[in-house]
């Protein structure tokens, strides 16, 4: 889209997001960040939800990033130089393509950013065996954090146009605030990295393993409420998960207080919440 | 500690000015009373609360969007009511753009999680209007109540009409006038294990938040820390919803709740670390450190 | 003598596909070849065996732009199968959900479209995501015709990426009255922006319909005014939701349907010999590649009375509508009409809904093993999805999506375009080519017919 906008489009004046949690002077910023969506073995779900923030969207692309690449979207046909990369969808080891797209992806891009159940845990890719014309061999998908090493997940299928956005304007701080901000974006983004960091593999099973196992479920019931699939119910008060309808996606434990709670960004909610609405005003 | 009381603009000891709702409420009834004047004033369109279950004293998740609902939830049940899990589809089926919905401080958390990591939850994080806190020590799974009531106090659940933690006491109230106190020291074995890693006693990131510690028998002691609970209990003020006190003329006052708040962190601080190194050369998940 | 030019990737659509061209010296298109190269994940395969309530869940993974078609046609092919009949509240949440589908798909194509298209009255292409007027305006109405079908899809739908109300049997929940009234009052708001959209994109699908030429890669390319015109038939089931083997005269027929493997329909090897750098953007492939379309397309090529159909907007109004323009931008401008029937359609089904109802089956039997299938229209064409199921588990499971048959279909309907204009054409299918990476069923009778037909 940055390819198509006339010359001579005069650069809207941006608005610093405010900044409630410490209201420091706004040095004002008009460099927008670079993105843009890659497309491997997903089904555009992901996409979807990009383009689900509506208006949102077009302020985003008007004042923080410019959207370089993406080929359901735009008219662009090989992986440019970007700040920020979302990739959607597992790798197909058997087809040689997608295997360079994502090394490529990795070289191009300062950030990578894995977009969706598929692109972080396998999400029902997890079951292809292969076996089906014309591409039989098509057997073996494998989350990008297999291939490459990723910088910032992003679960659930589809993901949420509200996670998208808010990765977004973090990773806008990131690059082009002031100190604060940056402070600020990269305790929101810790957790998310911490959680590509901690492997490719997720299953409703994570919250037996590793919250109720664990001894810290208590019960809330965030985790029934994430899942895409309603494979999950509580039975006096802790879940159960139907494991014949789990797709793994990762949303249940990403979402569970008890998979990760930084109370230092979200003590701040209010702040942040009005911030990140505050700059798509 | 300091903040341990989380950030509040206001705390008054309080109670509902309406006797039907005070009947059958836990405490001053805030509860039920804001939920309902946020009803009728149109600031939520429903509210996500603890509803009769299948089984005495069993909570329920249910979608509130009638008075007589939100008075059928009226009281404390102490076992696990995943009230959040209806977070989403109150928004959905229901139809809701404005949720309320009341919880434990453990849950006001996920609310809050929700909507800065709103990983499962579409379209959620813009529709919460009012989450209530409820201070909270600890909770217990069902089994707990049913043992801690049929065989430690020795009385049938169905005939139980009130159950209460205070005063360093355990109580339980029949239908038929019997009241048995049991000490803490008998509870604390059946308390749900994950309450002992829990750093928040009166739900510091509630819109309000209430419990009964702090304020007399009747009454409730209520902190308004945001906004949207600031905007929502001016208004119920202004209605004639409830009387209210200073907190500072109430006995006990604050310094009890600071007091206990403080028990609790401090306490339960130590687990998380002790967790840490649980074993030989291995520990427990730090939910707080990473993921 | 013809030579060959290959567009790979294609873009402004849903997934990977490419076009491998053989054009004559004016550049006109002689043979056209689009096929998909999207990995194959497999699913009918790994269907097998699972339970017929996952089954649909991961089937509506294949697409994330129609994925409520496929969760209903897979739901459907599983209630066909085990023959269960769903209450009638359950059936008009599911239509409204279909609406609510069709809406933000429309309104959405319209954004991948634009870029083709020109300002009516200039020679400027429409960037859609210019902050400049008119476009913004546009782009807005776009977008909040999108949230209204998201919106609408995520109250009936639980979700409107990937539903997860609709299941075997019916629905889990109900939509309460405040629900219903919330859907209609948003039919009501999106009536009128559907109808502005509709005008505006019939305009400028007009506008370009009569122009002589169309920038493309800086030359001045002439618009035929056959562009996209192919000699195929029609496939529509229904004019908005669909039909199953459970209907008393389903509207669809297993037995007319064959299946044929690229291996007997698409190209052998070719290599490129015209290439074209300054083609948009980054240019086509170059000099001495080699395409092989036969061995690299990832679907099967199914057809339906031994012939290539064309499936969505355009296949419903002729079959249901008298409608009959042909070509490209006869096909985009049925695809605008459907704009305003979706919503109508969303606000008969509400009209009817009653959120009482009952929208779960008393039984749900478990299956003996019969073949059911469910035909959905989806926005972009019939969505056929047929199964077998016995004690709850899946033995057979197949897809049929829009794009698998339009596939051969516009293939044929690139003829006679020059080769610059092949995407437009290709677009004009609204493809959405990752759910098109199917099985195919090995029936060799119809390999047989198939080769005849090329010969
Ligand atoms: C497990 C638990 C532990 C508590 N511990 C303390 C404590 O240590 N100190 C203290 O001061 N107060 C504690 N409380 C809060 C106190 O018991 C009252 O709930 C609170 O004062 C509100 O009373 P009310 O009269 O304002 O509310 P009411 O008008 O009676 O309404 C109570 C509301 O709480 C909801 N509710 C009931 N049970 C649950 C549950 N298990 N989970 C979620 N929501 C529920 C109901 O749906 C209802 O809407 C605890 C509550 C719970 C549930
Ligand atoms: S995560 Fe879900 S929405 Fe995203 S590509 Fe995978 S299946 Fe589609
Ligand atoms: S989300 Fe809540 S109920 Fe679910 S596992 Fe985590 S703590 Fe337990
Ligand atoms: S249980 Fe649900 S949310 Fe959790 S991984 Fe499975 S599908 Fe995703
Ligand atoms: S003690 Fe903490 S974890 Fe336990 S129920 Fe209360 S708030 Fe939740």
């Amino acid at each position: 889209m940055k390819q198509q906008i006339p010359a001579a489009t005069p650069q809207k004046p941006v608005e610093q997001p405010k900044e409630e949690v410490k209201s420091k002077e706004a040095k004002p910023v008009a460099e927008k960040i670079t993105a843009g969506h890659i497309h491997l073995s997903g089904c555009t779900g992901c996409e979807v939800a990009i383009a689900d923030n509506y208006a949102g969207l077009l302020t985003l692309l008007d004042r923080y990033v410019d959207w370089v690449y993406d080929l359901t979207l735009a008219d662009v046909r090989h992986v440019p130089k970007m700040d920020v990369a979302m990739v959607e969808g597992s790798v197909c080891i058997q087809d040689k393509l997608s295997v360079e797209e994502i090394k490529e992806t990795r070289e191009k891009a300062k950030i990578v950013v894995a977009l969706g159940g598929c692109a972080c845990y396998g999400n029902i890719t997890r079951f292809a065996r292969g076996g089906q014309t014309n591409q039989p061999q098509h057997e073996s998908f494998l989350p990008i954090g297999d291939i490459i090493k990723v910088d910032v997940y992003i679960p659930g299928c589809a993901p949420t146009p509200q996670m998208i956005r808010n990765v977004c304007v973090m990773a806008y701080l990131l690059l082009k605030g002031n100190p604060d901000q940056q402070a600020l974006a990269k305790k929101y983004l810790t957790p998310l990295m911490q959680l590509a960091e901690r492997g490719t593999e997720a299953c409703g099973c994570d919250l037996m393993i590793e919250v109720v196992n664990q001894g810290l479920c208590m019960g809330c019931g965030s985790c029934a409420a994430a899942c895409p699939v309603r494979a999950i119910t509580h039975e006096y008060g802790k879940p159960n998960v139907n494991r014949e309808m789990c797709i793994k996606c990762g949303a249940c434990y990403a979402q569970c207080p008890r998979s990760f709670f930084n109370f230092d960004v979200i003590n701040e909610y209010q702040g942040i919440l009005d911030a990140i609405t505050g700059a798509l005003q | 500690m300091g903040n341990e009381l989380g950030k509040y603009t206001n705390c008054v000891s309080a109670r509902s000015t309406d006797k039907e709702i005070l009947k059958k409420a836990q405490d001053g009834g805030i509860v039920t009373q804001l939920f309902a004047f946020a009803l009728d004033a149109g600031i939520i369109d429903g509210a996500i609360v603890a509803g009769p279950g299948d089984e005495p004293w069993r909570p329920r998740p249910i979608v509130a969007t009638t008075r007589e609902e939100l008075l059928a939830a009226r009281g404390t049940r102490y076992n696990i009511s995943p009230n959040v899990s209806l977070i989403k589809e109150a928004t959905r089926s229901y139809g809701l753009d404005k949720v309320g919905i009341v919880g434990t401080p453990c849950q006001m958390q996920a609310i809050r999680k929700g909507q800065l990591y709103p990983v499962g939850l579409r379209d959620v994080p813009d529709k919460i209007a009012l989450a209530i806190g409820i201070f909270c020590m600890e909770n217990f799974p069902y089994q707990s109540i049913v043992q801690l009531v049929e065989d430690h106090a020795g009385q049938k659940l169905e005939s139980v009409k009130k159950m209460e933690i205070g005063k360093g006491k355990f109580w339980v109230y029949t239908e038929r006038g019997a009241v048995v106190q049991l000490p803490l020291k008998v509870t604390h074995k059946y308390e749900q294990p994950g309450c002992h890693v829990c750093l928040d006693y009166v739900a510091n990131l509630a819109d309000v938040s209430t419990g009964s510690v702090g304020s007399p028998d009747g009454w409730s002691t209520v902190f308004v820390r945001s906004k949207s609970g600031e905007d929502v209990w001016s208004k119920a003020i202004a209605a004639g919803c409830f009387e209210t006190k200073p907190i500072d003329q109430v006995k006990p006052g604050l310094e009890l709740v600071t007091k206990l708040a403080n028990e609790k962190i401090s306490k339960n601080q130590k687990t998380v670390e002790e967790r840490m190194k649980f074993g030989v050369g291995k520990g427990l998940r730090n939910p707080y450190i990473k993921p | 003598m013809s030579k060959v030019v290959e567009i790979s990737p294609t873009t402004r659509h849903e997934g990977h596909s490419k076009l491998v061209l053989k054009v004559n010296d004016e550049g006109i298109v002689e043979r056209g070849d689009w096929l998909s190269i999207t990995p194959v994940r497999g699913i009918e395969k790994l269907a097998i065996n699972k339970t017929m309530d996952q089954v649909p869940k991961i089937a509506s993974r294949v697409c994330g732009i129609c994925p409520i078609a496929h969760t209903l046609a897979g739901i459907e092919a599983m209630e066909a199968s085990i023959r269960c009949e769903i209450p009638r509240d359950a059936y008009l949440l599911r239509v409204v959900l279909q609406c609510a589908n069709r809406l933000h798909s429309i309104a959405l194509h319209n954004i991948l479209t634009l870029p083709d298209m020109y300002i009516p009255g200039t020679d400027t292409k429409i960037n859609p995501f210019t902050p400049e007027e008119p476009v913004r305006s546009v782009a807005k109405r776009i977008q909040r015709i999108r949230e209204i079908g998201q919106t609408v899809g995520e109250i009936a739908g639980g979700e409107c990426i990937h539903p997860s109300n609709p299941r075997v049997g019916g629905l889990y929940k109900a939509c309460s009255e405040r629900a219903k009234n919330k859907m209609y009052d948003l039919a009501k708001e999106g009536l009128i922006l559907a109808r502005e959209q509709e005008d505006f994109m019939i305009a400028v699908l007009r506008n370009y319909q009569n122009r002589d030429w169309s920038e493309v890669g800086g030359k001045q390319i002439p618009i035929p005014k056959t562009l996209g015109y192919h000699n195929q038939g029609y496939m529509a089931v229904h004019p908005v939701y669909g039909s199953s083997s459970l209907d008393p005269c389903p509207t669809w027929d297993p037995e007319r349907w064959t299946d044929v493997r690229p291996w007997d329909w698409y190209m052998g090897e070719v290599e490129v010999n015209l290439a074209e750098p300054n083609y948009p953007i980054g240019g086509t492939s170059p000099v001495g590649t080699k395409a092989n379309p036969q061995m690299e397309a990832c679907t099967g090529v199914p057809l339906y009375d031994g012939q290539p159909v064309e499936v969505g907007p355009r296949a419903r109004l002729v079959k249901f509508r008298n409608y009959d323009e042909k070509g490209t931008i006869g096909q985009q401008v049925a695809r605008q009409l459907e704009y305003t029937d979706s919503v109508y359609a969303m606000i008969n089904a509400l009209d009817e809904y009653n959120p009482a109802g009952k929208v779960l089956a008393d039984k749900i039997p478990q299956g003996e093993g019969e073949l059911g299938f469910a035909a959905n229209e989806a926005p972009r064409g019939t969505d056929v999805h047929l199964a077998k199921v016995k004690d709850g588990r899946v033995l057979y499971y197949e897809m049929l999506v829009p794009t698998t048959w339009n596939f051969p279909t516009c293939s044929r309907a690139l003829t006679g375009a020059p080769w610059q204009l092949a995407e437009v054409v290709v677009r004009g299918y609204d493809p959405c080519v990752s759910c098109a990476t199917h099985m195919i069923v090995i029936d060799e009778d119809a390999r047989v017919v198939a080769q005849k037909l090329i010969q």
